[in-house]
């Protein structure tokens, strides 16, 4: 998906530094979040992404820098003060009140008579699925309906921003993907900024329209889900979302927007300078995603570049298969996975096969 | 090999290993604390025949006891007592429970409670003299004011009263009632708080509408361990009630002893008893909300 310039800002993080003592937690984060967008903050645990969440909700302060909601400066804004509602990790479902007494907790305020209040909190369970649930005790739910609860109760207030901090973790992988699909479609339904923060890349690039990759307090990359997969900016990064084979590259030239490399085992290749992506501590190395190494079948052809090499171990998924391939003249296996159609034979360890790939599909780490 | 006899079976049941598990407790218990109260019991129901008990049913002791306007206004007092240094406890004992659960850092929490026990290290009774010492004619709290000017003769209503009373024994039971106000507090998951402040209430809102709901199953234990032992508390009105102070334990003692009316004594410690115990079961009832469903 893609967002014209006309999409308004609604967060901007301006050099936001968090300090816990002498622990830096948040690098100088700089970065906006466009109105109406799925956002996702993904990083591995520690990276800051739910301190960067919470310095949004207003419960964790910040040590300089500054976090603007809808053009203001939230410094000094108490939580209960922002335009913002939260879907905690832990739910955080009142257990004294039922259902609907959680979904209407935050309409106190509201200067609605009661009879519109009770219509609007029937409203948001019917939303998330929870129509009739609304005398049961709150702890009596289920992980799901919990979550779904959770939902309900922020989504009823309108925010402009809807915080999500790992929401999804707790459920199974079935329930999961179910509540994915659904939050997605409630975002577009209800048009708000939702702004979720997962340690599971899949997750991200699922539901996300931008993902902002954290690793140490900063953020790596943010990019929408295809430009990090197809194009990450880091060799970190790159091993984060998904499978990436590496392997060691010199830099031979450089010159009208070609790169001349030299990789162990693939020889001379030119890579347009588009291919070149970000740092990589260990030295220059080109990286390829599993699915752009093909095995050839027979009096199949590669449409590009042909090599041989050696079945080392194979992994069987039901629609797809990995194998782990040495090429010849190469030092370590690489990770490449097929599509298992009918009549296709899965190959066995040892066996020797033809491979077909692309210097069009690398990135140049350098 | 299991027994085929109905007692081998019993032997090798589970229920046979759980009353042989509870047996020494349950065996304490009946014979320390069932068979007196059985005793009081049927005690009450019985007339004081000079030197023998007339063993014979009778509803006399109560409607003596009940009938006599000193016997009403010394239980009224003791219920009055109790309910004050009740209400006294709980209000004071909650800001301790909530500061050390919220503010103080978790490794430190132990060491907090454990200072809040300090005062138990001392005797009951040598606290109580303490507490004279500070209340006294001539105690800490008259000699400040004298020497300050603030005063021009001791005051006399603070020693020997009913006042004195209720501060001893809210200290006396400020540990009992912080204990499961602290621990309620603790169960509470952090996150409903930050939620209540994130739907948009205030911290006070968030306190009455979040934290005071969740904490009262704690208010109410600690309520109870309060109210049900200083009703019947007998060392601290005689040492510091003065003859204004005496409380349902001292007159129950007095019918025992001085009197040797075993019987009235009896049914006055039995009428105590019932009025504790249906005090402490509409508290209950008006409270039962938020003592259940919670997991």
């Amino acid at each position: 998906m893609t967002f014209s310039a006309e999409k308004a800002t609604m967060i901007e993080f301006k050099d936001v530094h968090k300090y816990y003592g002498d622990y830096h937690a948040l690098r100088g984060i700089t970065a906006t979040i466009k109105a109406g967008e799925f956002f996702s903050l993904l990083g591995p645990s520690g990276c800051g992404k739910t301190t960067l969440l919470r310095t949004i909700a207003g419960f964790e302060g910040i040590s300089s820098g500054a976090v603007m909601i809808d053009g203001k400066n939230m410094a000094g804004v108490p939580a209960n003060k922002r335009p913002t509602n939260m879907v905690f990790q832990s739910y955080a479902i009142f257990p004294h009140l039922t259902v609907e007494q959680n979904v209407g907790f935050g309409l106190r305020k509201d200067p609605r008579p009661q009879a519109e209040k009770d219509k609007a909190v029937a409203e948001a369970l019917e939303m998330v699925n929870l129509k009739g649930f609304g005398k049961r005790a709150a702890h009596a739910l289920s992980g799901g309906q919990r979550q779904r609860v959770a939902l309900a109760r922020a989504l009823i207030l309108k925010p402009k921003v809807l915080l999500l901090d790992e929401p999804l973790s707790a459920l199974d992988k079935k329930m999961r993907e179910q509540m994915q699909m659904e939050l997605i479609k409630l975002q577009r339904q209800v048009g708000i900024t939702f702004i979720l923060v997962t340690h599971d890349q899949e997750e991200a690039l699922v539901m996300s329209d931008r993902i902002a990759v954290m690793f140490d307090g900063e953020i790596a990359q943010l990019a929408d889900p295809e430009t990090l997969y197809r194009k990450p900016a880091s060799r970190r990064v790159a091993d984060f979302i998904g499978t990436m084979n590496f392997l060691p590259a010199q830099i031979k030239s450089e010159a009208g927007g070609k790169v001349e490399i030299e990789a162990h085992g693939f020889g001379q290749l030119t890579l347009d300078a588009d291919q070149v992506s970000g740092a990589n501590a260990e030295g220059a190395s080109i990286g390829f995603r599993p699915e752009t190494l093909t095995i050839l079948f027979d009096g199949q052809t590669a449409a590009d570049r042909e090599s041989m090499g050696t079945v080392e171990e194979v992994v069987y998924y039901g629609d797809m298969t990995y194998y782990d391939v040495r090429l010849d003249g190469t030092d370590a296996p690489m990770r490449l996975s097929m599509r298992n159609i009918p009549g296709r034979p899965v190959l066995d360890i040892k066996e020797r096969a033809r491979v077909a790939w692309s210097p069009s599909a690398m990135v140049l780490f350098r | 090999m299991p027994q085929s006899t109905r007692w081998g079976r019993f032997r090798e049941s589970e229920a046979a290993s759980g009353l042989a598990m509870i047996s020494p407790t349950a065996i304490y218990a009946t014979l320390l604390l069932a068979a007196p109260l059985v005793t009081i019991f049927l005690y009450s129901f019985w007339t004081d025949g000079y030197l023998t008990i007339i063993r014979e049913f009778t509803l006399d002791n109560y409607i003596t006891a009940w009938s006599n306007p000193a016997f009403r206004a010394v239980m009224l007092r003791s219920l009055f007592v109790s309910l004050a240094v009740t209400a006294t406890t709980v209000i004071l004992a909650f800001p301790v429970a909530y500061f050390v659960s919220f503010f103080v850092e978790p490794s430190k929490k132990s060491l907090w409670l454990f200072l809040i026990t300090i005062p138990f290290w001392t005797s009951y009774l040598i606290r109580i003299f303490l507490w004279k010492v500070i209340l006294g004619y001539n105690g800490v709290i008259n000699s400040s004011l004298l020497s300050m000017g603030i005063i021009s003769e001791p005051i006399q209503s603070i020693n020997y009263s009913v006042g004195a009373v209720i501060t001893a024994l809210a200290h006396a039971y400020a540990p009992f009632a912080i204990l499961p106000i602290f621990v309620a507090l603790e169960k509470i998951d952090r996150s409903l708080l930050e939620a209540g402040r994130d739907l948009g209430e205030s911290p006070v809102m968030t306190f009455i509408r979040v934290t005071l709901p969740l904490s009262m199953a704690g208010v109410i234990s600690s309520v109870l361990i309060v109210f049900i032992p200083t009703i019947g508390d007998y060392v601290t009105p005689l040492l510091l009630g003065g003859p204004e102070g005496r409380m349902v334990a001292n007159l129950i003692d007095l019918n025992f002893k001085k009197l040797d009316n075993y019987p009235m004594g009896s049914a006055i410690a039995i009428s105590a008893m019932a009025i504790v115990v249906a005090i402490s079961l509409l508290f209950l009832f008006v409270n039962r909300r938020f003592l259940k469903g919670a997991k």
